[in-house]
């Protein structure tokens, strides 16, 4: 990949997020009241007890303002414009680019993710801190390590968030499947509620699946909840699901670009 | 008054006869945003296998607040659609309402006309199996006075969150594009209506019954019903004042909708 | 004749926010923003006498649409008196439409996803048409505007040129003693244009009703309008007829003379010799002072002619050099001096 070419889109992507200004205000002042009703209900959930399955109230609450500060880097409810550029045509001229549409769109969604945790997710923690005690990770090789955690979550999400998009390629309901598809990484993903407040049993049903890998892998390793070996197996099993679905998106826009072409659009 | 509402009729039926053009799509979506709400009553419910309650509330009584409000949202969502801000603010851009104005109907007539999202019965059914599992489970002791009553509340629910959105519509007339913030109060209400209002701190509590009187709504409505004690101490007519805080809101918006519509009329946006 | 719209001081201000650039811009705008008064329309006043096809000229931003946007009651005026029909157009908003047609070029008030007919049925209980004039009257604008062949396609599959009939058709359902049109031809080809502009005319001469139209392009006002009123930012410039407009500005004329042999000079006070080519010259006068007829009588007179031409300029010229030399407003001085 020419990496020129990627540093060049993502520039563009930024400065083109910025300019979402008052966009991304409204969605800090969505997102931040939402994570405070949030934060009602998980410190009623607590009430007397001091932890549920090794999470404590705190580390809960803190769970829930990251989960807030990181719906626009992560894009938790999901993205639907790779599907809207193959709906309005536009997908030839990205089509002909000299860089593969894989990684376009990928430098594309990481500048605007991290214009939005910048300018969302920091400003929604600092506010969110303001009524909430939220935890920071004690070490600096525990920032290092939440960093990684948090890249892989994004590439993650990315990859799934592409691959849904080019159901678009057969179907002219690609935004009904998307919707659908997306609350599955929403609920799976422990955003809506940290993982280990389910039962166990569902809790195991969600490590089967890549969407923990977005979110809550990310979570554990900033609350120190997962430590050595254990922590690096989670690091392994979020490239692991990253290689995955990205190859599982090379094979299907391999066959949908034919189609595509064969079309005529 | 006849006439209007039987053209407003016709303007719904139009609506509903170019949202059936693309039947699979429309069943997919009322599928798909059933499914959504539907989760996050799921992941509740998955909680409270683990902790057993919250404040109090067992996971059939919050089923109760959470299909009662959502049953009600959803109504409102699909008949308030036109004054949905998202839709409004671009009804308002396109100077549709231009054409609206040209027209010898009253306005109100027109807007609630202009869009009637039927797909929200996704949300809805969700809300009502929710709601029949509470039932179900709960045993309530009916009096006839509950079952009057419970057709009121949600009445009185669906236009507390219509005025809502309407307020939020009116925004429009200056700003143009959407007032993003204004899903805290609508969105947002729907949230925190359905728990209980003490897991609430007292700001936000205090937010929900004297600025918007969300409180009067659910929670106080399903204590009468479910003939749970009032922990905060209210008056004991407060279940009762969900008509009147219904009527209170619609009041003041239409207020509102009507002085931002003349402004609108000489600022020629 | 009866006055159907009486226009007087009319003005029309707009505050507009002056905005910085930049976040700190942005900033500074929310806390202290800086407004601008804009005058969109400035003591504008005039009548339209019923059965009148009138145009309403302006280059863009002159307040052509404000003015349209006021009379049919979507604006309230800053000061001013607008009587239409005996009514206040912003006053009794429900009364005063039901007596107006309003078609706006750039947009429909057809239903988008709909079969233009199942769009048209519904003016009927809307307006209260009575169903026999609804049938009548639907069966005689299908007619002229040619309808039928898309009557049941929706709107949305549209040309813009069968849209705008459906849009014309619609606006006068109703049988409106008066009809708005902004813009009618607004992106159209020749044919359709000229499709409109005979079915303008005609609603006009056999239906008698009165028409104010907003226009770019001055074919239009040459082939419809006796009367036109002149607008140019927010004041209006002329209030005539279209002929006499011709004879204030249009004062230089050309005359192409093709000689059949060689030619010498004509003499008339105030005529300028001529560009020679060959055996052709160019005679560039004002006719004021000139007549033409008497030029080309002297030289038929003198020479033998292969071929003439008289040339005025186009109306767009004339207008052209109205705004941009500020001829009117020139004038306007002269007389106050």
């Amino acid at each position: 990949m020419n990496m020129r070419l990627f540093f060049h889109v993502l520039k563009l992507a930024v400065l083109q997020q910025t300019t979402y200004r008052t966009a991304l205000i409204a969605g800090l002042v969505t997102n931040f009241f939402f994570g405070l009703f949030r934060a009602a209900v998980i410190t009623a959930l607590y009430h007397q007890q001091g932890q549920i399955n090794g999470l404590t109230l705190e580390g809960a609450i803190t769970y829930v303002a990251i989960g807030q500060a990181m719906i626009s880097f992560l894009f938790l409810f999901g993205s639907y414009d790779l599907m809207m550029t193959v709906y309005n045509g536009s997908i030839a001229t990205d089509l002909i680019r000299p860089m593969p549409l894989f990684s376009l769109w990928l430098a594309k969604d990481f500048g605007a993710a991290l214009v939005n945790l910048l300018m969302r997710g920091v400003l929604l923690l600092f506010f969110f801190g303001l009524f909430y005690k939220v935890a920071l990770p004690p070490r600096a090789a525990d920032w290092l390590l939440t960093a990684l955690s948090l890249l892989l979550g994004w590439l993650v999400s990315f990859a799934w968030r592409f691959l849904v998009n080019l159901t678009s390629f057969w179907t002219p309901d690609a935004r009904g499947i998307g919707r659908g598809a997306f609350i599955f990484s929403q609920l799976l993903s422990g955003f809506l509620i940290p993982l280990r407040l389910y039962p166990d049993w569902f809790a195991r049903i969600c490590h089967l699946t890549p969407f923990p890998a977005m979110f809550n892998t990310g979570m554990e390793v900033y609350l120190g909840a997962v430590r050595g070996a254990e922590l690096w197996r989670s690091l392994g099993i979020q490239a692991v699901w990253f290689a995955a679905l990205a190859g599982a998106c090379f094979a299907m826009m391999r066959a949908g670009v034919r189609r595509l072409v064969i079309q005529g659009g | 008054m006849r006439r209007t509402i039987s053209l407003y009729l016709r303007f719904i039926s139009i609506q509903l006869r170019s949202q059936m053009q693309f039947r699979a799509s429309f069943w997919l979506d009322v599928f798909t945003t059933g499914l959504l709400n539907f989760s996050y009553f799921v992941s509740t419910y998955l909680v409270l296998e683990r902790i057993g309650n919250i404040a109090g509330w067992s996971i059939a009584e919050l089923a109760f607040l959470y299909g009662m409000i959502e049953v009600s949202f959803g109504t409102m969502d699909m008949i308030f659609s036109g004054f949905d801000p998202d839709v409004f603010s671009r009804f308002i851009r396109l100077g549709a309402l231009d054409q609206v104005l040209l027209r010898p109907v009253n306005v109100l007539a027109q807007i609630f006309g202009s869009a009637f999202v039927l797909r929200r019965i996704g949300r809805i059914t969700q809300g009502a199996v929710v709601l029949g599992f509470a039932f179900a489970h709960l045993g309530v002791h009916w009096t006839p006075l509950k079952l009057l009553y419970l057709p009121v509340v949600m009445a009185s629910q669906v236009a507390a969150m219509g005025a809502l959105f309407m307020a939020g519509s009116t925004l429009s007339f200056w700003t143009l594009q959407r007032v993003e913030a204004i899903n805290v109060v609508t969105y947002g209400g729907v949230e925190v209506m359905s728990y209980p209002s003490t897991i609430y701190p007292r700001w936000l509590r205090g937010f929900f019954t004297y600025l918007i009187p969300f409180v009067f709504m659910n929670y106080y409505p399903a204590l009468f019903f479910l003939d749970k004690p009032d922990p905060l101490g209210m008056p004991g007519f407060a279940p009762f004042l969900a008509p009147l805080a219904a009527g209170l809101m619609l009041f003041v918006t239409l207020r509102f909708w009507r002085f931002g519509l003349s402004r609108y009329q000489s600022t020629g946006t | 004749m009866a006055t159907i719209i009486r226009v007087r001081k009319l003005h029309k201000q707009f505050q507009v926010l002056v905005r910085r650039a930049g976040l700190g811009g942005a900033l500074v705008n929310l806390v202290k923003p800086r407004y601008q008064v804009v005058r969109a329309v400035n003591d504008v006043s005039f009548d339209l006498q019923a059965g009148e096809l009138v145009g309403y000229l302006g280059p863009n931003g002159a307040g052509k649409s404000t003015t349209i946007k006021v009379l049919t009651g979507l604006l309230v005026p800053t000061s001013g008196e607008v009587v239409i029909g005996g009514l206040v157009p912003w006053q009794a908003r429900e009364r005063y439409v039901r007596g107006i047609g309003v078609v706006f070029g750039n947009r429909t008030t057809l239903w988008w996803d709909l079969p233009v007919i199942d769009s048209l049925e519904l003016l009927q209980p809307m307006y209260d048409i009575p169903r026999e004039r609804f049938r009548s009257n639907l069966a005689e604008f299908t007619r002229l505007l040619d309808l039928e062949p898309f009557l049941n396609t929706p709107v949305r599959s549209l040309s813009l040129g069968q849209r705008m009939r459906a849009d014309l058709c619609a606006a006068l359902m109703h049988e409106p003693a008066l009809l708005f049109l902004d813009e009618p031809t607004i992106g159209l080809d020749v044919v359709a244009k000229e499709h409109i502009r005979q079915f303008i005319l005609h609603i006009n001469r056999a239906r008698g009703v009165t028409v104010l139209l907003t226009t770019h392009d001055l074919s239009d006002v040459e082939r419809l309008c006796e009367r036109v009123l002149i607008l140019d930012r927010g004041q209006l410039l002329y209030d005539g007829s279209l002929s006499s407009l011709n004879h204030r500005f249009e004062s230089f004329w050309t005359l192409k003379v093709d000689f059949e042999e060689e030619y010498g000079d004509v003499a008339l006070p105030g005529l300028e010799p001529p560009a020679r080519t060959g055996l052709q010259a160019v005679y560039r006068f004002d006719h004021r002072s000139v007549p033409s007829a008497e030029l080309i009588a002297r030289l038929l007179e003198r020479f033998r002619i292969a071929d003439l031409e008289v040339r005025r300029p186009p109306l767009e010229e004339t207008i052209r050099r109205i705004y941009q030399e500020k001829l009117l407003e020139r004038e306007d001085a002269d007389k106050r001096a």
